[in-house]
């Protein structure tokens, strides 16, 4: 390929990679996703792994070893 | 839901309805289990495997003799198939179990059609074992990052497709209102990947780029491999385990949501540093050194959120295997991107550049940084996926202190060593002569050098603690009167 084909190719990757950033971004502003980003912390909390509660620990160790079945 | 939708269905833009049940996180768990169990059990062979490349690396470099006699044996071909099997056998396998585990877990969607996935990772393995046969045998391309040959690029892109493609439909069908930052870190890492590793194979492999172009398509693309695929990844998990394990959200989510974005904006124009001083356009490099320099947005940012949330929670934290490894990894992301700020620093890259400082430089991003974290995800995904608890919390201990310890030990020796290095490469007496030959500088590495390799081998220890246990788990039975509860791990001591 000659120079011209290089700078196509980059300059059609490198459009390529801005107007996905920028047009993720604007999707995320239309969507209202960069509002009430406080409420947006806690969406990974639910009744089964909640707020406030630790979920990882090591394991106790054992008193004997465990039967086997 | 009743049924399963169908592979139109998934893939269709505009299905809409049937099949919108928000799942259960355990529902969640249940989808991913078999294809994380064959990404994790092939990533953990590689680890072994890049970890013995590594060793037999790292032991010629104090004895060139040893293992020298075998042509795939010399140091060009195991060093760089240490590189491949870290980066392609165990950091991307590593991901593919753990990003579709976290993008399914926060969207809400169980992992549709799992047996693509399956064929998608016994692809992946093929390509990567045969790419690295490939290097042994002396079939490598001199692109660094890029060596495995390229009869393998057709498979390499394919199983990343169906990859990718998995995590993407996930998202589609994702059930909760709001795009967590993880999201945003997988879904742009999923998208960057394939971009980055498209225009390499053009401009590298089929329609080479020659002189200057070739070096700087090179170091963009192997820069980007680390900043745009396995840094977002490795925030993405810790930016959903750190708060998910203690119980408690994310410092400022709103810096974090700026982090992301300039993380997406500067990134991608850090790679030229890697040829300050070398014969490319000033202005490239001044972009690329001003845009490392403007890495320290994000980077602060980052470190605001992670360490700000595990502020008075560190008892808790130390008890917890998976913030014992993510918040390491965490620290290190911080310590290793201000010094990469530095490094791009013309002054300060004078010294370090083409001394042991940059390959340490390397292992503190891609294993402290990155591989902690990713360990980490492991400790906390493994349990829920096979409702068991990890058998034996002395090898936890023993991973731990191992690869912690043995990390800080290399970087510490590389640093330090290719600083002296460095400094000795430039000294020049008052009549502008070399105080040094070149041989005393590479004789005065020595003592480095050996440290590093017995920092591998502590690394080694631990990464066969971490085999032992995820072989042992995976055969031990259910752990009865946990199954049932979302949470696995018993309660901090």
């Amino acid at each position: 390929m000659g120079w011209s084909a290089y700078i196509l190719v980059g300059f059609f990757s490198a459009s390529l990679f801005f107007l996905a950033g920028a047009g993720a971004l604007y999707w995320a502003h239309r969507n209202g996703q960069l509002n009430n980003l406080e409420k947006g912390a806690r969406s990974i909390f639910d009744e089964d792994e909640p707020l406030g509660e630790i979920t990882d620990s090591f394991p106790p160790k054992r008193k004997a070893a465990p039967p086997k079945s | 839901m009743n049924t399963d939708p169908s592979l139109l269905q998934s893939l269709s833009p505009k299905e809409t309805t049937g099949f919108d049940v928000r799942a259960k996180l355990r529902e969640v768990d249940a989808s991913m289990r078999a294809p994380a169990m064959l990404f994790l059990v092939s990533a953990v062979l590689w680890l072994l495997a890049g970890t013995v490349f590594a060793l037999i690396a790292a032991i010629k470099a104090t004895n060139p003799e040893f293992l020298s006699a075998q042509a795939w044996l010399t140091f060009g071909r195991v060093r760089t198939a240490h590189l491949n099997a870290m980066i392609y056998g165990w950091g991307n396998n590593v991901i593919f179990a753990l990003a579709p585990w976290i993008m399914g877990r926060l969207s809400r969607a169980r992992i549709r059609h799992t047996s693509i996935l399956m064929v998608a990772g016994v692809f992946w393995n093929l390509a990567v074992t045969i790419g690295i046969i490939g290097i042994l045998k002396g079939d490598m391309i001199a692109v660094e990052w890029l060596e495995m040959p390229a009869y393998v690029t057709p498979l390499v892109a394919l199983s990343y497709a169906l990859v990718g493609v998995w995590v993407i439909i996930a998202f589609r069908w994702r059930q909760t209102e709001h795009v967590y930052v993880s999201q945003w870190y997988l879904l742009a890492a999923f998208f960057w990947l394939p971009w980055l590793y498209t225009v390499a194979q053009i401009m590298l492999v089929f329609e080479p780029a020659t002189g200057v172009v070739q070096s700087l398509t090179n170091w963009w693309f192997a820069h980007n491999v680390l900043g745009l695929w396995l840094t977002p990844v490795a925030l993405a998990t810790a930016y959903y385990l750190i708060p998910k394990v203690l119980g408690r959200p994310i410092h400022s989510y709103y810096l974090s949501v700026i982090g992301f974005w300039s993380l997406a904006l500067f990134y991608n124009w850090a790679g030229v540093h890697h040829l300050i001083g070398g014969p490319v356009p000033a202005w490239l490099i001044s972009a690329g050194t001003v845009a490392s320099v403007m890495m320290v947005i994000p980077v602060i940012v980052v470190a605001v959120n992670h360490h700000l949330t595990v502020v008075g929670l560190h008892k808790q934290g130390w008890a917890s295997p998976t913030i014992r490894f993510v918040v390491f990894g965490a620290i290190n992301y911080t310590v290793v991107s201000l010094f990469g700020s530095a490094m791009a620093l013309r002054h300060v890259n004078e010294v370090t550049h083409f001394t042991h400082f940059t390959v340490g430089h390397a292992h503190h991003g891609v294993y402290a940084f990155f591989t902690m974290i990713m360990f980490g995800g492991v400790y906390y995904m493994l349990p829920r996926l096979l409702a068991r608890e990890w058998p034996n919390a002395f090898l936890i201990r023993v991973h731990w202190w191992m690869c912690a310890m043995g990390i800080v030990l290399m970087v510490v020796a590389l640093q330090v060593g290719g600083w002296i290095q460095g400094l000795q490469m430039n000294a020049l007496s008052e009549e502008g002569t070399p105080v040094y030959t070149f041989l005393q500088t590479v004789e005065n590495t020595k003592p480095w050098l050996w440290a590093r390799s017995i920092s591998g081998l502590m690394l080694l220890i631990g990464h066969l603690a971490f085999a032992v246990n995820v072989g042992w788990i995976l055969f031990s039975p259910k752990t009865e009167d946990q199954v049932t509860q979302p949470t696995l791990l018993t309660e901090a001591e």
